[in-house]
C-alpha cells in the first residue's frame, strides 16, 4: 500500500513536469498545425542556460529560470521568424522536416559548444526529502512540479480567459475565418510558438536541478511528449495535462514492476494503438488526424 | 438502375439528407436541383460510398452497395465529378485521365490510348501535357468529366459542372451529354443552371433541407408552387 | 515532380548504360580502400533512399521508421548465419520477406493516418523495434552487437576485400532503381501518385487504397531490408546503434529529401551529395559541427527547394534551354534584318 502510494506520488510528480513540455507542443500543433520536433531542444537550452547561470554566478537555479526563460522566448521568436513562418502553407515534407532539421542543428550546436559532458546542478537542498505519511518526496522535485503546474495553469488561463487567448483559439479552429475577422494570424503564430517554446525552456530550467544536463537530453523527452500529446489529443491543452500525469504514472509503475525498458516499450505500444484506433486522442477534436486531406 | 431507399445522413446533429428515396432508370437523364446546402452533394457521396448513410439503402443494377467501398462502386460502373474539383495537380492532364482508364483493368499502353480518345472527345487534346494544377477552373471541371468518363461508367454523376461556363460552353456540354446518353450512358446531374437542366433532364428531383420535395417532368417542376417557393423564386419561362 | 516515366526510361538508358559501365569499372581504377569504401557507403545510402522513396515519395507517406526494416534485414541475415550457418544470400531474402510482411502490416494499420500522425506512427514503430533490438539480448546480444566471422568466404557473402562489396552495392542500387522504374511504369505507380495527390478523387476513380498502400509499404520495406543484410555482411558487425537507431531513419529520409522525393533518381543523387559531404565535414570539422550543418542543410532544402537537388537541376536545365532558345531567336531576327 505504502509502495503503491509512493509510486503514485513519483508518477504524478514526473507527469507534472512533462505537462509543461506537452502543453507547448500541443499548442503549437493545434494553432500552427506544425509538429515541433525541436521542442525538447528548447528544453535542453533551458537546462543548459540554468546550468551556466548557476555555474558562473552561483545564482539559485530556480531564480536562474527567471533569467533564462525570457532568453529562450527571444530565441523562439528568432526561430519563428527564420523557419516556422516559412513552413505555413508549404508542402507537408517542409512542415515535418524543417523542425526536425532545427532539432538536429540545436542538438549538435550544443554538442559543439558545450561538449558531450554530463553536468549537474547541485544546491544545498538537492538531497532534501520530505516524509509526509512515511512517503519520500524530494524537495526540488516538489518545487519544480509546483512551478510547472502553476505555469501550465497560467497558460490555460491566458488561453481561455483573455481576448488574446480567444484569438488564438479562433485561429486554431479556422485560420481563414480568423483572418477574415481581422485577426493577425502571423502574430498569433509568432506568440504561440515563442511562448510555447519558452514554456519548454522553463521546464528545462526547472528540471536542471533534478536531472543531468547534456546535449542529447531532449531525445529521451521528445518522444515521451509526443506520446502524451497524441494521447491527450493533438491540440488539446487539458488533454495534454491529463495525459502527462497518466504517462508519468505509467512510467513510474511499469518501471518499478518490469524495469525501464519494458516501461518504454509498453507506452510506445500504447501510443501506436492509440494512433491507430483513435488518432484524435482522448480529448482531441475528431477529424484533426485527417486535416491534411481537406 | 440506381435505387435509393430512405437514405438519411447525419453530421453530428445536422440532418443533411432526410429519408430520400428515388430511382434513376437505365438510359435516363435525371436532374437533381435544390438550394445550396440542400444535401445534393451529400447524396452523391452516399451513392459513391464516400459517406455511409445512417439509414437507408443504395442499390445499383440490382445490387446492394452497402458493403462496397468507393473504388468497388467505381468498378461497378458508377463515376462522378467533384463540385470542389480534385485534380491530381502534380500530374499531367493525360495522366489524370489515364488513372481512370487503368482501373478498368487496361494495360498502361491501352489506357493511354483510352485517355487520348477521351481527351479528344472533350476537345482537350492540346492540353494533354499540361500540369493539371495549371488549368483554370472551367478546364479543371472538364478534366473531372474526362477522368470520370475514362473509367467507362454506366452511370455518371455530375456535380455542378456548368457553373461559370459561358452559353456556348454550356451548349457544348449539353451536346456531349446527349451524345453520351444516346450511347447508353445514364446520368444523374446536379445543376444550378436551370435553363440547362430543364432542357436536358427527363425527370427532375428537387431537394430542400435534405428532403425530396418534388419529382417530375421539368415542365411540371417549374410550375410546382412548393419548388417555386423554396428554390426558383419565380416561375421559369420554358427554355 | 517528374511524372513522365516513359521519358525517364529513355533518359535512364541513354545516361544510365554508359554510367553503369563506368561504375562497374571503378574498382579496376580505384584501389584505395578509403575511396572505394566511401563509394560503397554512397551506394548503400542511395539504395536506402531509393527504397524509402517508394513509400515516402511515390505514395507520400513520410516514414521516420525505416531503420526498423534496415535492422530486420541486418539481424535476420546475421542471425541465420550465426545460428544455423545459412548463407547471407538466403538470409537477405529471408530478411526481405520478413520486413516485407512487417511493412505490409504497418502499411495496413497506418492507412488512414495523414500528415504528422503518419510520421509519428512510423516513428513509434521504429522505436519499438529499436527497444526490442537493445533489450532482447538472448537474440541480439543487445548493445554488445553481433560479429560476423572474418573471411566467411564468397559463398557466405563475406569477402576479405572491399571490391566485391562495390559490385554488391551496385547490384543493390540497380535493384532498387529497377523496382522504382517498374512501379512507375505500372498501374501501381500511377495509383500511388494519384492517391498521394488526392485520395478521395483516386478512390472515386476506382483506385483500391488498401492494396496500393500496403504494396508500396511492403516493397519499400523489403528493399530496405536487403540493404540491411548488405550492410551487415560489409561491415561484418552490427549493433542497434548502427542499424535500428532513430538517426538512421532520419538519415534515410534526409537523403531522399535532399535529392528530391517522388522522382526516380533524386534520392540516389541525394546520397551522392549528402554522404561525401558528411564525410568531408566530419573529417575536417568533427562530428558535432558536421551534424549541425546537416540540420541546417535539411532546413534550407525543405524551405527553399522542397523538390531537392534534382528539382534545382531541372530548373537550371529549363533555364538554360529557354536561354538557348532566346539566343537562337535573336540570332535569327538579326539575320533577317
Ligand atoms: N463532411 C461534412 N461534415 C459536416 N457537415 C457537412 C459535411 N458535408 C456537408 N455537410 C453539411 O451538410 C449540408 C448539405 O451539404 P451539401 O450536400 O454539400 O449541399 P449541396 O450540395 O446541396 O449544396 C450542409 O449544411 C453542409 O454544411
Ligand atoms: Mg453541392
Amino acid at each position: 500500500m505504502q509502495l503503491a502510494l509512493q509510486i503514485l506520488v513519483n508518477g504524478l510528480l514526473l507527469g507534472g513536469l512533462y505537462a509543461l513540455l506537452a502543453v507547448g507542443l500541443t499548442l503549437i500543433f493545434g494553432v500552427l498545425r506544425v509538429v515541433n520536433f525541436a521542442h525538447a531542444e528548447f528544453m535542453m537550452l533551458g537546462m543548459f542556460g540554468v546550468y551556466w547561470v548557476w555555474h558562473l554566478t552561483g545564482l539559485d537555479p530556480y531564480l536562474a529560470v527567471l533569467v533564462v526563460t525570457p532568453l529562450v522566448l527571444l530565441f523562439g521568436i528568432v526561430c519563428d521568424r527564420l523557419i516556422i513562418q516559412r513552413t505555413i502553407g508549404a508542402p507537408e515534407v517542409t512542415v515535418v522536416f524543417a523542425t526536425l532539421g532545427l532539432s538536429i542543428f540545436l542538438q549538435n550546436a550544443a554538442l559543439t559548444l558545450w561538449t558531450a559532458d554530463i553536468r549537474s546542478v547541485t544546491t544545498a537542498y538537492s538531497g532534501m526529502v520530505l516524509t509526509p505519511f512515511g512517503l519520500r518526496v524530494s524537495v526540488p522535485m516538489l518545487i519544480s512540479f509546483t512551478v510547472a503546474m502553476l505555469a501550465a495553469a497560467g497558460l490555460w488561463l491566458v488561453l481561455t480567459r483573455t481576448l488574446y487567448g480567444k484569438a488564438i483559439q479562433a485561429v486554431a479552429q479556422n485560420r481563414e475565418a480568423a483572418a477574415l475577422m481581422g485577426i493577425d494570424v502571423r502574430r498569433i503564430y509568432l506568440w504561440t510558438f515563442s511562448v510555447a517554446v519558452a514554456a519548454a525552456g522553463a521546464m528545462g530550467g526547472l528540471i536542471a536541478p533534478l536531472f543531468t544536463v547534456y546535449p542529447r537530453v531532449g531525445i529521451s523527452y521528445i518522444v515521451t511528449v509526443f506520446v502524451i500529446v497524441v494521447l491527450g489529443g493533438l491540440g488539446s491543452v487539458p488533454g495534454a495535462v491529463l495525459a502527462a500525469l497518466l504517462i508519468g504514472l505509467i512510467e513510474a509503475a511499469a518501471g518499478f514492476l518490469f524495469g525501464a525498458a519494458w516501461a518504454e516499450l509498453s507506452y510506445f505500444l500504447i501510443f501506436l494503438a492509440v494512433l491507430i484506433a483513435r488518432p484524435q486522442g482522448f480529448f482531441g477534436r475528431r477529424g484533426a488526424e485527417v486535416f491534411a486531406g481537406r | 438502375m440506381l435505387e435509393v431507399q430512405g437514405v438519411t445522413v447525419d453530421f453530428d446533429g445536422l440532418r443533411a439528407v432526410d429519408a430520400a428515396s428515388f430511382r434513376v432508370d437505365e438510359g435516363c437523364i435525371v436532374g437533381l436541383i435544390g438550394p445550396n446546402g440542400a444535401g445534393k452533394t451529400t447524396l452523391f457521396n452516399t451513392v459513391t460510398g464516400m459517406i455511409r448513410p445512417s439509414a437507408g439503402t443504395v442499390r445499383f443494377a440490382g445490387r446492394d452497395l452497402a458493403r462496397l467501398d468507393p473504388a468497388d462502386r467505381s468498378r461497378l460502373g458508377i463515376a462522378r465529378t467533384f463540385q470542389i474539383v480534385k485534380p491530381f495537380g502534380g500530374l499531367s492532364v493525360r495522366d489524370n485521365v489515364l488513372v481512370g482508364a487503368l482501373t478498368r483493368g487496361q494495360a498502361v499502353a491501352e489506357a493511354r490510348r483510352t485517355a487520348e480518345a477521351t481527351l479528344e472527345r472533350l476537345t482537350m487534346t492540346h492540353l494533354a501535357d499540361a500540369l493539371a494544377a495549371s488549368l483554370p477552373l472551367a478546364l479543371r471541371k472538364r478534366l473531372e468529366v474526362a477522368r470520370a468518363l475514362a473509367t467507362g461508367p454506366r452511370l455518371l454523376l455530375l456535380d455542378e459542372i456548368m457553373g461559370g461556363l459561358n452559353p456556348t460552353e454550356v451548349n457544348e456540354t449539353l451536346t456531349l451529354i446527349r451524345a453520351l446518353n444516346a450511347e447508353g450512358l445514364t446520368f444523374l446531374i446536379i445543376e444550378h443552371n436551370m435553363h440547362a437542366i430543364m432542357q436536358i433532364a427527363e425527370t427532375v428531383l428537387v431537394l430542400n433541407q435534405g428532403r425530396l420535395i418534388a419529382e417530375g417532368e421539368p415542365a411540371a417542376i417549374t410550375r410546382d408552387p412548393q419548388v417555386i417557393a423554396v428554390y426558383l423564386g419565380e416561375p421559369l419561362e420554358p427554355a | 515532380m517528374g511524372n513522365e516515366p516513359a521519358n525517364e526510361l529513355r533518359v535512364s538508358l541513354l545516361v544510365g548504360l554508359p554510367l553503369a559501365a563506368a561504375l562497374v569499372a571503378v574498382p579496376t581504377f580505384v584501389s584505395d580502400v578509403f575511396w572505394l569504401g566511401l563509394g560503397i557507403t554512397v551506394l548503400m545510402w542511395a539504395a536506402l533512399a531509393t527504397a524509402w522513396n517508394i513509400s515516402g515519395g511515390l505514395a507520400g507517406g513520410l516514414s521516420l521508421g525505416h531503420a526498423a526494416y534496415f535492422g530486420v534485414g541486418a539481424y535476420t541475415a546475421t542471425l541465420l548465419f550465426l545460428r544455423f550457418g545459412i548463407s547471407p544470400y538466403f538470409g537477405l531474402l529471408a530478411g526481405a520477406v520478413l520486413a516485407g510482411a512487417l511493412g505490409a502490416a504497418i502499411g495496413a494499420i497506418t492507412l488512414r493516418l495523414r500528415g504528422p500522425f503518419f510520421v509519428l506512427a512510423t516513428l513509434a514503430f521504429g522505436i519499438v523495434v529499436h527497444i526490442a533490438a537493445v533489450n532482447w539480448r538472448d537474440l541480439t546480444r543487445g548493445a554488445a552487437g553481433l560479429l560476423l566471422p572474418f573471411g566467411g568466404g564468397a559463398r557466405n557473402m563475406l569477402f576479405a576485400g572491399v571490391a566485391p562489396y562495390w559490385y554488391l552495392g551496385l547490384g543493390l542500387l540497380a535493384l532498387t532503381l529497377g523496382v522504382t522504374l517498374a512501379i512507375r511504369r505500372s498501374p501501381l505507380g500511377y495509383y500511388l501518385v494519384a492517391l498521394r495527390e488526392d485520395e478521395d478523387a483516386a478512390r472515386a476513380l476506382g483506385v483500391k487504397v488498401v492494396r496500393c498502400k500496403v504494396a508500396a509499404s511492403a516493397i519499400s520495406a523489403a528493399l530496405t531490408a536487403c540493404a540491411g543484410a548488405f550492410y551487415a555482411t560489409y561491415i561484418q558487425y552490427i549493433d542497434p546503434s548502427s542499424t535500428t537507431q532513430f538517426e538512421i531513419s532520419v538519415q534515410i529520409a534526409l537523403i531522399a529529401i535532399v535529392g528530391g522525393i517522388g522522382t526516380t533518381f533524386g534520392p540516389a543523387l541525394g546520397a551522392l551529395v549528402v554522404v561525401p559531404l558528411g564525410e568531408i565535414l566530419r573529417a575536417s570539422l568533427g562530428g558535432g559541427p558536421a551534424l549541425m550543418l546537416y540540420g541546417l542543410m535539411l532546413i534550407v532544402i525543405v524551405l527553399a527547394a522542397p523538390n531537392g537537388v534534382i528539382g534545382l537541376l531541372q530548373r537550371l536545365l529549363s533555364m538554360m534551354r529557354s536561354g538557348a532558345r532566346r539566343r537562337a531567336t535573336t540570332r535569327r531576327s538579326r539575320g533577317h534584318a
